[in-house]
């Protein structure tokens, strides 16, 4: 499967899906003007991968600086894709790294990893 | 309020579906199933809905922040550009705030009405006054002659102690004929305001009031930047500039002379009267002058000049140079011509 890479921008973080190597990671700042236009290629790439994972695993890594609501509504929306495919038997740890000093973040870190119940969930700091 | 009192309603909901759930009210077990997922995905719903405003609400608190971090260096920036502005002309200043004017070295070509303007024996003048004394005069005079000048839309371009150098035509520019008449008007009303200076400064004990020699002259010159990238003037430099500072140096006290282009430019509303021609050095030929001796609309309005222009028709009448009565007898004599 092809691995989905897209570079970061002002407002769209960077997605370095490596799916050869099961590891995926999204990273940066997201606040697209259309969140929907956005993540569609990605949501798309994460289903075909966990189609085909089965009772493999994987790891995904989310490290975010800022995140508007909608981007929020989002990666809730990737993690459902990852507990449903850890539901269905494969094997997931998703790392959540957040700035010590930002409390959003990791509060909103917290909460996402409260809803997960068939992920590993690791809540990170990432040194200043 | 906090959020918790916001989402009572929607606690009390979840409250009762769950006691439904412990009370086992329903009549099959596909029924409870269906409840307990509807249930848990209201749950879940809620959950998110107040994550996401508390995230809007720290997202905005964070803008808010960011924005009076901004507002703040704003107007430090705003201060310090207006403290930067008085080193500028205006019209300069705000050419390149606006973006009109690029801050490079570069200049071109144009033609401009210079101005120049030198206090009479200035040292002389000022020899005796205390420092103090003397600054509080420069500024009072410098002051009033550059509200006067930018009220005519003169480019100042600089002060050279206490004398005065701007020009019309750029970055601004009415047209070359009408920015050399405002220049002209300008110098009139400079000399104008300097009377009843004089009248101030001696009444507060000053010995000599200051006293203006004015030349103008218009002409192509090179205006631009000029300097280096770290330091830059915005002026103009060319033969004219030359000419116009040395017209001021031939005008008689509190005088403005000025060279022909300006004259050919400003005679039908300027009264002048052409002066020997002046030698200048780097100019082959003597240079042709004209003291500016007033506005012919002001001489209309005391009475002293008779002026009637339309299509095909131009008269005027110096009352100061032609008496009366023999006026009325060439006018007659021409009326009588008209009537055969």
């Amino acid at each position: 499967m092809q691995n989905l890479a897209i570079p970061a921008t002002a407002r769209t973080p960077a997605i370095d899906f490596d799916f050869g190597n099961n590891r995926l990671k999204l990273s940066g700042e997201s606040y697209p003007e259309d969140v929907t236009e956005f993540y569609h290629p990605v949501f798309s790439a994460l289903d075909a991968y966990l189609a085909a994972l089965g009772p493999g695993s994987c790891r995904f890594d989310f490290e975010l600086i800022y995140i508007n609501s909608s981007s929020a509504k989002a990666v809730m929306m990737l993690m459902d894709k990852l507990d449903a495919a850890a539901a269905k038997g494969a094997t997931v740890d998703v790392y959540w790294f957040y700035d010590e000093k930002d409390d959003t973040m990791q509060e909103l870190g917290e909460e996402f990893g409260e809803d997960l119940e068939n992920i590993q969930f690791h809540l990170e700091k990432t040194p200043d | 309020m906090s959020h918790d009192d916001l989402f009572a309603g929607e606690k009390g909901v979840i409250a009762t579906g769950e006691q439904l759930v412990a009370d086992n009210s329903f009549s099959s077990p596909e029924d409870k199933q269906h409840y307990e997922e509807l249930l848990k995905s209201y749950e879940k719903l809620f959950r998110v809905t107040r994550r996401l405003m508390r995230l809007s609400d720290q997202n905005e608190q964070r803008l808010n922040a960011a924005a009076e971090v901004i507002a703040q260096k704003n107007k430090e920036l705003e201060a310090l550009s207006t403290k930067l502005s008085k080193y500028l002309s205006p019209q300069i200043y705000n050419s390149i705030f606006t973006g009109a004017q690029s801050v490079e070295i570069a200049s071109r070509r144009k033609k401009l009405t210079i101005f120049f303007s030198d206090v009479v024996s200035f040292t002389e003048t000022t020899d005796k006054l205390e420092s103090e004394e003397l600054t509080n005069l420069l500024n009072h005079y410098l002051t009033e002659m550059s509200r006067i000048a930018l009220e005519f839309g003169a480019t100042i371009d600089k002060y050279i102690g206490d004398a005065i150098m701007a020009f019309f035509g750029d970055p601004e520019s009415k047209g070359v004929k009408e920015d050399a008449i405002a220049c002209v008007r300008m110098a009139i009303a400079m000399l104008r305001r300097m009377r009843e200076l004089r009248s101030e400064w001696r009444e507060l004990g000053a010995e000599r009031p200051f006293q203006l020699r004015i030349g103008i002259n218009t002409g192509y010159c090179t205006v631009g930047n000029f300097g280096s990238a770290d330091r830059m003037d915005y002026t103009i430099i060319g033969n004219m500039v030359n000419l116009s500072a040395r017209l001021q140096s031939h005008a008689e006290v509190d005088g403005i002379l000025m060279g022909h282009e300006t004259y050919s430019l400003v005679k039908d509303v300027v009264a002048t009267d052409e002066q020997t021609p002046i030698k200048v050095k780097g100019f082959a030929e003597p240079i042709r002058c004209y003291k500016v001796l007033g506005l012919y609309d002001d001489f209309v309005r005391e009475g002293q000049l008779i002026r009637e222009e339309q299509e095909g028709f131009k008269f005027m009448l110096d009352l100061q140079k032609r008496d009366k009565q023999e006026a009325i007898t060439t006018l007659e004599a021409i009326l009588a011509r008209l009537r055969e």
